[in-house]
């Protein structure tokens, strides 16, 4: 790892004089050149050059390593959301696309210093995920190493159960996750455990730790489609109306083509996102119009859901062609928004208890069922923490479904028909 | 991997212990065979990915009774499917070929798991492996070869020494006979050399599932050996009454007849060493498989003395695997194992059945000789 060269400093100060001239208001970026396998390294351990040990990362790193290995995939670019703002550059990136990726950069800082849904988010990450990792590493060495990992395992299988609505709450607050004085909210359950599970005092500081981790990466999950939108709308206007030489042109092109592109449907979150910003700068009256302050005010205010919910309308389905007919493309629009309701998962609260001692949960129904095998199994590792009774319920063909955990055994229990089973295969 | 270095490398290494099952056994289930669709050239090959997907509440199909398997690829990419799937069946008609692992990175698998010692080559280097290194230039060569500043610096002397070179007007243009390619030249390196023997027996008692054992057991041996010398000789014999050398294929196919005498094969092996592999300059791995059911006790003698006196002096290793067949005595290795006990470089084993396979090898390959 090392820093940039002149040139390469050279060329992030006329990147950013440009980048700011057009718009955006830029917190302080370091770059780091690094090659393919430092890169990869740090893909798989989300952004940074260190966390806690725990084979996931090896696992994401092996996947990585593969796809590279065989020209499946290449990561250009890694911006990690800290302060400052830390991107990576391919050291064997050419000196174009070193150029794009620091327009590009440009757009995501931009993103992370000003959308709403990272206002909670600490600056120090980079020191805090090492300092995670230097915790779990002395508790290892205290505990054992497979306690600390098998403990892990079990926290890593809840920590989508985190309230994304409660993120605002943790503003003015140290730490990413919400406060927990006297209760956690009914969809924080982390915070919940950590209240009130029977945990050892190392559990419980692993347990803190991963739910701040959590609440980290929460809402990267949640914009993903804004931010790789916004960075790419921006990347597109410097380099098209500023930066790029003659030259370059070519090379841009077939770089930016290769990001946006996709054979199957606008969902590469790169293309849906740059086409709803480009579409709302038009509508919003374009370059000499209120273009400009419509997208600063979208990038400020929004997440995924919100944002394709307000923007992604029928004339826009149309015009990417989500679908054929009218009745398609509010299909697709339908089928987008369900995925990206709560980034992607199910929405779990927790409900006051049906008997004294237990964990209750409630998973509230939105369309889609749980897989109910691997729930069960969900369960059992949360029965393992709580210690006692958890239960949750569900739905499923039609039914509530009772799913109880007693002692590492699985009961369910059917309750009322809530509406008919969809007919086998009517909706092939 | 291999070649990872940094923090990653431990979480890698765990990754994989927990994905062959040597730790954590209880994550063993969770983990799922997905693979990557790559290329080599123009065939279309499947990179196996593995992944350990812990159970947390998330989205899935649910199969009547038992849950159907899940959805393979992991959270990212499209969720929702849109209008506009890729045709994931259109490309039925191609097979996918596994990568294959390299030989080398399977004997490092097999030496790992069975904690094979590297082996310690004795005898003075002696073969030459040859290589290409692309080194030095040359007027001829393909055009994906040119050397350009090679090129232009021939061409500037030629036009200096014509006295067409103008330094006002510094243009280069290369005649054909200024083009420079280049080239490579072949080096050779010393190295140990090694020779495996394997011979089988092929008498009537020797049925078909004796043999793929045999079969198994050579193929493991010989990608282990492969793995610790550059160059390797394997030679193969069959016997049943009488010996004789056989290629490979042969060996492998040969049918089963006649009855067994199997100093005719050592006495074979005795005249191809003395031959071909004088013992200081070769390291020698001497396989011998049989179902121990010999023609006579005066032929087991025989043998012995064949081992003791010829054969034995010269090999780094001697292993007898004796492969349980249902007309087999299995006196042989009985008669081996009394006369030749103090010799630690003969090793014999029984091979009961396809289970008794990788014991054989790390009893055969466990000692590094």
């Amino acid at each position: 790892m090392t820093r940039p060269g002149p040139s390469l400093l050279q060329l992030q100060a006329d990147v950013q004089a440009r980048a700011e001239q057009a718009g955006l208001q830029l917190p302080e970026i370091v770059y780091e050149v690094v090659d393919h396998r430092r890169l990869n390294e740090i893909a798989a351990y989300g952004g940074f050059p260190v966390r806690y040990p725990h084979w996931r990362f090896g696992m994401e790193y092996d996947r990585l390593i593969k796809g590279h290995a065989y020209g499946l995939q290449k990561i250009y670019e890694l911006v990690v959301n800290t302060r400052p703002v830390v991107a990576y550059l391919l050291s064997q990136n050419a000196p174009v696309e070193q150029k794009l990726v620091m327009a590009h950069v440009c757009g995501h800082a931009d993103f992370f210093a000003h959308n709403a849904w990272f206002a909670h988010t600490e600056g120090d990450m980079m020191d805090r995920l090492a300092s995670h990792g230097t915790r779990l590493r002395v508790l290892s060495d205290e505990v054992g190493v497979d306690a600390v990992e098998d403990f892990v395992d079990l926290v890593q299988g809840l920590d989508n159960l985190v309230d994304a609505g409660a993120l605002g709450r943790a503003v003015d607050h140290a730490g990413n996750a919400p406060p927990l004085d006297g209760e956690a909210t009914e969809r924080d359950l982390l915070g919940h455990l950590l209240l009130h599970a029977p945990l050892l005092d190392w559990q419980h500081e692993v347990l803190a730790i991963l739910r701040d981790e959590a609440y980290y990466f929460l809402p990267q999950g949640l914009t993903k489609i804004m931010n790789e939108g916004w960075a790419s709308f921006w990347h597109s206007r410097l380099m098209t109306s500023e930066l790029l030489r003659d030259a370059e042109v070519v090379d841009y092109a077939e770089q930016h083509s290769g990001a946006m592109g996709g054979s199957d449907g606008p969902m590469n979150p790169y293309k849906l996102g740059i086409e709803l910003f480009r579409e709302l700068f038009l509508r919003g009256g374009g370059e000499r119009g209120g273009g400009l302050d419509a997208i600063f005010e979208a990038r400020t205010i929004h997440n995924d859901l919100t944002f394709v919910d307000a923007h992604l309308d029928l004339d826009f389905a149309r015009a990417h062609r989500l679908g054929d007919t009218d009745e398609q493309c509010a299909q697709a629009r339908e089928q987008l928004l369900a995925s990206l309701t709560n980034g992607g998962q199910p929405v779990i609260r927790r409900v006051a208890p049906r008997e004294r001692g237990e964990l209750s949960l409630s998973h509230s129904w939105s369309g889609s069922e749980l897989q109910i095998d691997v729930a069960g199994e969900t369960l059992v590792n949360l029965g393992r923490l709580w210690r006692a009774p958890v239960s949750l319920v569900t739905r499923l063909e039609g039914r509530e479904l009772l799913l109880l955990c007693v002692d590492g055994e699985i009961r369910r229990e059917f309750g009322e028909l809530l509406e008919r089973p969809a007919e086998l295969g009517s909706s092939a | 991997m291999s070649a990872d270095t940094g923090r990653i490398a431990r979480d890698l290494r765990r990754f994989d212990e927990i994905v062959r099952g040597r730790i954590k056994q209880d994550l063993k289930r969770y983990v799922t065979g997905s693979e990557m669709i790559g290329r080599r050239g123009d065939r279309l090959v499947s990179i196996p990915v593995p992944r350990i997907e812990l159970p947390r509440f998330r989205f899935g199909q649910n199969g009547k009774g038992q849950g159907q398997g899940q959805s393979s690829s992991s959270g990212e990419g499209k969720q929702g499917d849109g209008p506009a799937v890729g045709s994931a069946g259109s490309e039925s008609g191609h097979h996918l070929l596994e990568v294959e692992l390299s030989l080398e990175e399977m004997a490092a698998i097999l030496g790992e798991e069975l904690e094979l010692p590297n082996i310690q080559p004795r005898g003075r280097a002696r073969v030459e492996v040859a290589s290409r290194r692309y080194d030095s230039i040359s007027p001829e060569g393909p055009r994906s070869l040119r050397h350009l500043r090679r090129t232009m610096k021939s061409s500037l002397k030629r036009q200096i020494s014509e006295g067409t070179w103008d330094p006002n007007d510094p243009r280069l243009v290369p005649a054909p006979e200024d083009w420079r390619y280049r080239s490579f030249r072949d080096v050779t390196r010393p190295d140990h050399a090694a020779m495996i023997l394997y011979m089988m027996d092929v008498s009537g008692s020797m049925g078909r599932e004796q043999k793929e054992i045999v079969r198994l057991v050579s193929f493991w041996i010989d990608t282990w050996l492969r793995s610790q010398y550059r160059s390797l000789e394997t030679r193969y014999m069959v016997h049943d009454a009488a010996a004789k050398h056989v290629d490979q294929d042969t060996f492998y196919r040969l049918r089963e007849s006649g009855g067994t005498k199997i100093s005719s094969a050592y006495e074979l092996a005795d005249e191809l060493l003395s031959k071909e592999f004088p013992a200081p300059e070769w390291n020698l791995y001497l396989f011998h498989f049989s179902d121990g059911d010999n023609w006579s006790g005066r032929d087991t003698e025989k043998c012995l003395e064949l081992l003791r006196d010829k054969l034995l002096p010269n090999a780094n290793m001697f292993c007898y695997g004796q492969v349980k067949s249902a007309y087999g005595s299995g006196q042989f290795k009985k008669d081996l194992d009394a006369a030749l006990s103090t010799e630690d470089h003969v090793i014999s084993c029984d091979i009961l059945d396809r289970e008794g396979i990788l014991p054989a090898i790390k009893t055969f390959l466990g000692k590094g000789l």
